[in-house]
């Protein structure tokens, strides 16, 4: 072959090679893992509700984007039947999540991963779980782990991350491993060393945020088996002395029960940085002070009550009746039955039944007082006069 | 000459040249091709001389930008996004996990084939200049130095852009060496990272530099570079024909001469070179050199895309200043100077000399330099002019070899062989296992 030839065929040879490469490409990036999830599922609704509801089934890549907690959860692109009826006892990844979990905790709102870990992000199975794979510390805390671990309760891993946001619960619904771990911490004194939430003291190292510490920095040398943090925990729960010789922390007797909570509670202790209306218990508002609040009381329930019950506390005050307007728009009710007679030459009487001005606007727009009432407001007003006359009577000699 | 074109030739061709010398009109007539002279001596065409170095680089260039334009779509340059936006791409974007691989593994390859095509250029003394005139090889050799260490600053802006465990602590390492230069040392180290250390300043500075100024820097000095070996009468083995057919003293033959647009002034390149302008020598360049230039831009290609679908880019956790993997390593063309530095680190008692000085500036430094003043210190004959191995340099020619095996030698220790702790182990012993938290 001559060297004009020989460069043709590197050419053709190239060019089918690249070809077939751009063809398998191509057809890679066309069946996904998910596509066969997609239409299984498709198929179960078909078979259970029919087709019209199968068309209802979303395609592609489907995506929880909960901005707050900075995360993008694309579970649902597999875990179809999630949030869909009549799934409950189906195979994974169709599965009916529990209603009850849910209602508190909207998949609008958490996503998925802040609960069960995992990588939100990826998009098939062996990233997502990510319980084998190399580079994601935040695997899915199910059943495969709890395997591992041999914990008996298959879905009780995962409650490490209810912790996040529950951790300063003192018990927390459906958490029974954590709600154990957390009376453990409790009986057995462990801030009689430890220092936990910044209460304990100075013996052994300070736990609050020891689930962030990276498991390079633990010692295995004295253990056998997997090497992880998570085992490392568990073992030294069991027997302190067979991980670290030099430490003084006594062997408790734990069962393995006992050292799977507490590892898990431990673990699961890690600076977060959650929006604040995701932590239980805690209320950020305007908090009114006690005279604060003694005032409202008195204002509701004492004699000028009518005056707060109508509204007409919002533009007047009624002094003598303790009513305080925050706006004080009108005049100081306390002296109506005299101010109107001055203002306008009518009876209060006359004048409530035929208001003008502002008046004339208000009670036939906004306050509407019927016979009874208006009479109880003139009662009330005139008696709130006779109170500031009094008072005014009262007041003059000290002068 | 009217020449009766099929439809498959119209489609393909605006314009197909119907005879050898239309083919010569071809290349001043194309954009694309004007830069190739009209006739190439077979030597230049050649694997065995050049191996097609110099174009394979230019190639994965073009790879990188083309792909980098692609992910610049993507890719976000922020501490927050960034590493997002990179899972995004491996998950969700249609081929982008591909791309990025192709992305990635060309760097990789360029940083290799510049530096290979040094090599190449020392070991045939292809720096230097031949008999004809107005030749400056030597000025083109450091041209083709500042685009290898150009080569160089774009891997390693580009390794900090994913913002992982890997970019993040390879960035770390870098620096930290250079930072070892003395007075200016830590200045440089600031300039570069935008503060005293990684954070989001250091990104967008390394994006742009990244993503623009180096490319751009690239792209003048390749061009001059390219425009240098046209000026200098192409390859140095067509210097090498030139001098033997002087020796046998053939009669002058009477050529057309092509030069660049028509307008150049003074003697070209190729009157200069006459005697090599014979059939025997020559083919012309289209469809010569053309076909083999598409023939290598192919096979580059090829071996890109397989290697992207078989290795895939990495992607480790996200940045984490807190964490120090277990080795850190720089990225692996700098982990010769890595392991110099760690071997020259001396341990007395209680007192350690850093070998950051020597491993990191001194030896680096030199080199550079001592590569860019070779040319004007080699005293070698005109004979051993674009020859592989000449008799006359052979003592430079070994020494720079054994410059070339050391620092493989040190790359290979430092990429294969050196586990947790810059511990040394053997390809069939195993590292410890990293634990996991779970």
């Amino acid at each position: 072959m001559n060297w004009k030839n020989r460069d043709w065929a590197w050419i053709y040879w190239s060019a089918v090679v690249l070809l077939l490469i751009t063809g398998y490409i191509v057809w890679d990036n066309m069946v996904p893992e998910w596509g066969d999830y997609q239409s299984d599922f498709k198929e179960l609704v078909a078979q259970r509700f029919g087709q019209a509801r199968a068309k209802q089934v979303p395609a592609g890549i489907q995506q929880v984007w909960v901005p707050q907690l900075g995360r993008a959860d694309r579970c649902t692109t597999c875990h179809l039947g999630v949030s869909w009826k009549g799934f409950e006892n189906a195979p994974e990844p169709f599965r009916t999540h529990s209603k009850a979990i849910l209602d508190k905790h909207p998949i609008a709102q958490y996503g998925c991963t802040v609960c069960h870990g995992g990588q939100g992000q990826a998009t098939d199975e062996r990233s997502a779980h990510a319980t084998m794979v190399e580079h994601w510390e935040d695997p899915v805390l199910g059943a495969d782990l709890a395997k591992t671990y041999l914990v008996k309760n298959r879905e009780a891993l995962l409650q490490i991350n209810c912790n996040q946001c529950h951790r300063y619960d003192h018990e927390t619904k459906g958490a029974d491993y954590i709600n154990y771990a957390k009376q453990l911490v409790q009986q057995k004194g462990c801030r009689a060393c430890h220092t936990i939430n910044g209460r304990g003291g100075m013996v052994g190292p300070n736990l609050t945020y020891i689930g962030d510490q990276s498991p390079e920095q633990y010692d295995y040398s004295r253990m056998n088996g997997v090497k992880t943090a998570f085992a490392w925990h568990l073992a030294h729960f069991k027997e302190p002395k067979a991980m670290v010789s030099t430490t003084v922390m006594p062997n408790f007797g734990f069962g393995s029960k006992e050292a799977q909570a507490l590892a898990m509670l431990v673990l699961s202790w890690k600076k977060t940085n959650l929006p604040v209306e995701y932590i239980p218990g805690v209320k950020v508002g305007d908090v009114p002070s006690p005279e604060e609040l003694a005032k409202e009381k008195q204002m509701e329930t004492g004699e000028g009550a009518f005056f707060v019950k109508k509204t007409c506390f919002i533009c007047h005050s009624v002094s003598t009746l303790g009513i305080e307007s925050a706006t004080n728009i009108g005049p100081d009710l306390a002296n109506a039955a005299a101010d109107v007679q001055a203002r306008f030459g009518r009876t209060l009487e006359d004048f409530l039944a035929a208001p003008t001005g502002t008046m004339a606007v208000v009670l036939s727009t906004q306050i509407h007082l019927t016979p009874e009432e208006r009479a109880e407001a003139i009662s009330k007003l005139k008696a709130a006069y006779q109170l500031k006359l009094e008072q005014e009577k009262t007041a003059r000699p000290r002068k | 000459m009217e020449v009766k074109k099929s439809k498959w030739d119209r489609l393909m061709w605006t314009w197909k040249p119907a005879s050898e010398r239309e083919a010569g009109d071809s290349v001043v007539r194309n954009l694309l091709l004007h830069w190739f002279p009209a006739k190439v001596t077979k030597d230049s065409l050649s694997f065995r001389y050049s191996f097609w170095l110099g174009t394979v680089s230019a190639l994965l260039f073009g790879i990188l930008a083309v792909t980098g334009v692609v992910l610049m779509f993507l890719y976000v340059p922020s501490v927050e996004r960034a590493y997002p936006s990179v899972k995004d791409l491996e998950f969700t974007v249609s081929f982008g996990g591909f791309i990025r691989a192709v992305h990635r593994i060309s760097a990789h390859l360029m940083v290799a084939v510049v530096f290979l095509h040094l090599v190449r250029v020392f070991w045939t003394g292809a720096y230097k200049n031949g008999t004809a005139s107005n030749q400056n090889r030597p000025f083109n050799w450091i041209l083709g130095l500042a685009l290898l260490l150009i080569t160089f600053l774009l891997s390693f802006t580009g390794y900090l852009l994913p913002w992982d465990q890997l970019a993040y602590w390879a960035i770390t390492v870098g620096t930290n060496i250079a930072s070892a230069a003395p007075l200016v040392g830590d200045k440089i180290r600031f300039l570069f990272l935008g503060g005293n250390e990684i954070g989001q300043n250091t990104l967008l500075r390394f994006y742009v530099l990244h993503c623009f100024f180096l490319p751009l820097l690239v792209l003048f000095l390749f061009s001059w570079h390219m425009w240098r070996v046209r000026k200098d009468g192409g390859l140095a083995c067509v210097d090498k024909l030139a001098l033997k057919q002087k020796s046998e003293k053939a009669a002058p033959v009477k050529s057309k001469t092509y030069s660049l647009l028509g307008i150049t002034r003074g003697s070209t390149v190729h009157v200069e070179t006459a005697l090599v302008a014979q059939d025997e020598h020559t083919v012309p360049s289209s469809p010569n050199l053309t076909r083999r230039l598409l023939a290598v831009m192919l096979i580059t290609m090829t071996v890109v895309a397989l290697l992207a679908v078989f290795i895939g880019a990495p992607l480790e956790e996200a940045a984490n200043p807190l964490v120090t993997p277990n080795p850190a390593k720089a990225p692996w063309y700098f982990l010769w100077l890595q392991e110099l530095v760690t071997d020259t680190t001396i341990h007395i008692g209680g007192l350690t000399i850093n070998g950051a000085l020597l491993g990191g500036m001194l030896v680096p430094g030199l080199l550079v330099l001592l590569l860019g003043a070779w040319p004007y210190l080699d005293k070698s004959s005109a004979n051993s002019v674009g020859v592989w191995f000449a008799k006359e340099r052979r003592r430079q020619n070994l020494i720079f070899l054994v410059v070339v095996i050391f620092i493989l030698i040190f790359t290979i220790i430092g990429t294969f062989l050196r586990g947790p702790y810059w511990k040394f182990y053997w390809p069939w012993q195993g590292w410890p296992e990293v634990p996991r938290r779970f």
